[in-house]
């Protein structure tokens, strides 16, 4: 799939949709000749409504973790001894969006990492090109004020961290977004990764990928990719 | 999640058979920002949600990879902005932290991220950077500061994240797929980025792995 141009992903659907409203126009039907019978494919086994993501959790994405040890506790995982390359690390040129859904949503036997990344379905590139070397990121694209100067000294603060109170913590890509809902969000972002390691979060996370997979299990099955997740 | 699907079954589908579905449901609850941290928490950084939002202390992303020489460690906040200054808030304190032994939950090394202003001018502080010459480092900001062997450095950058966060909002709203791989919402936007460079002697510890994440805490409490 690595042919797919720029763009393509929003053509290709265009010439789908209609496709998808065949034979609902409601005009008038006019008799006409007996059709000849032709050969019937069997109907398609109709898609759970409810699934059981517990496969997904446990199929293993790189070696020795599965997904359940990728994103419990909601840390970067980054193995030395390995190629750094999502999600073993997180370089910056990585397609982590594409990833993600491939890990969460396809079964790793079937499929792989890079199934959906490797169309893209996201911008599979930066828009700007990042440094060989220290500091790595491209410099910033706008043209905001620079930071005028520097001194000897700074008013750096000096206050224990017991006053400053949390506001957001980051780890692996999607975790908090994506598989913590609206409800949890404050209390996840003020939990920490020991609660994480303990098990505070995973029924939510459970649950959160259990909608996912109920959402979009009909259309995975259509498409011809074959989830991870097992009817309940 | 706040999450529907009733009309979101159109497909992507290339080079005959494979084909995908773009899961809408990735537009977590409010949040219009999927994978990377982005305006999450939403009802402390998102504008959308937050009369008062936090900018400065808004997590976008935590990037860490190798080479056979260092660790490398990105965080960037305050953004994705197009145009405007970096953010340097003396009230934030951003915290890095890595696991390199037992529980991977609980860290070796905290690092810690703060800003402090003279006059106009803008520094940055690290503590207990793993490989510095000394516990703290601290110097201008959008400056390489070289201490042992770790290189550190703070200033505004452009957002490594790519993603078409227009089509997923325009699908939710209309309930058609409109996602497109040539339209990056982050494109010519900015972050505001700690980078932090270490030995890779100072961290490895044999086949156990790192773990990595990020916080961030006012001082006084939330804005």
């Amino acid at each position: 799939m690595r042919g797919l141009r720029p763009g393509a992903s929003a053509l290709v659907i265009a010439m789908l949709l209609p496709l998808a409203g065949c034979g609902g126009d409601g005009g008038t039907l006019t008799p006409g000749p007996t059709p000849t019978p032709t050969p019937t494919s069997p109907a398609p086994t109709p898609t759970p409504t409810s699934f059981n993501v517990q496969p997904c959790l446990d199929q293993i994405v790189t070696p020795g973790n599965s997904v359940t040890a990728l994103i419990i506790p909601d840390t970067v995982k980054l193995d030395l001894n390995l190629p750094p390359s999502f999600p073993n690390g997180r370089r910056l040129q990585d397609q982590v969006v594409d990833i993600t859904l491939s890990y969460l949503l396809l079964d790793m036997r079937r499929h792989n990492l890079r199934t959906l990344a490797d169309l893209p379905l996201n911008p599979g590139r930066n828009d700007a090109t990042f440094l060989p070397d220290f500091p790595y990121l491209a410099p910033p694209l706008g043209k905001p004020p620079v930071a005028s100067g520097s001194a000897s000294s700074y008013d750096f603060r000096k206050d224990p961290d017991t006053a400053f109170i949390s506001v957001d913590r980051m780890g692996m890509p999607a975790i908090a977004t994506a598989l913590i809902g609206t409800s949890a969000k404050i209390p996840y972002n003020d939990s920490n990764t020991g609660e994480d390691a303990a098990g505070r979060w995973t029924s939510e996370i459970k649950a959160t990928l259990t909608g996912l997979h109920t959402i979009l299990g009909d259309d995975l099955a259509r498409l011809s990719l074959v989830s991870c997740a097992t009817p309940a | 999640m706040r999450v529907t699907m009733s009309s979101f079954s159109t497909s992507l589908l290339a080079a005959g058979s494979l084909a995908l579905t773009v899961p809408i449901a990735f537009l977590s609850g409010d949040s219009a920002t999927v994978a990377a941290d982005h305006l999450d928490p939403p009802t402390r950084t998102d504008p959308d949600l937050d009369t008062l939002p936090d900018f400065a202390a808004d997590i976008a992303d935590v990037y860490a990879w190798h080479t056979t020489s260092h660790v490398i460690i990105a965080v960037t906040f305050a953004g994705p902005q197009a145009g405007r200054a970096a953010s340097y808030d003396r009230d934030v304190l951003y915290k890095v932290n890595i696991s390199n032994a037992g529980a991977r939950s609980d860290p070796e090394f905290v690092i810690r991220v703060r800003f402090g202003q003279n006059g106009t001018a803008n520094g940055v502080q690290f503590e207990n950077v793993p490989g510095a010459a000394s516990a703290i480092v601290s110097g201008p900001v959008e400056t390489n500061i070289a201490s042992g062997g770790a290189m550190l450095r703070a200033g505004l950058f452009e957002d490594p994240f790519n993603f078409d966060l227009l089509g997923f909002r325009a699908t939710r709203s209309t309930g058609t797929l409109q996602m497109r791989n040539d339209r990056d919402f982050f494109a010519g936007k900015d972050d505001t980025a700690i980078v932090i460079q270490m030995p890779r002697a100072a961290l490895e510890n044999g086949a156990h792995p790192l773990d990595i994440w990020a916080t961030s805490a006012r001082f006084g409490g939330n804005i």
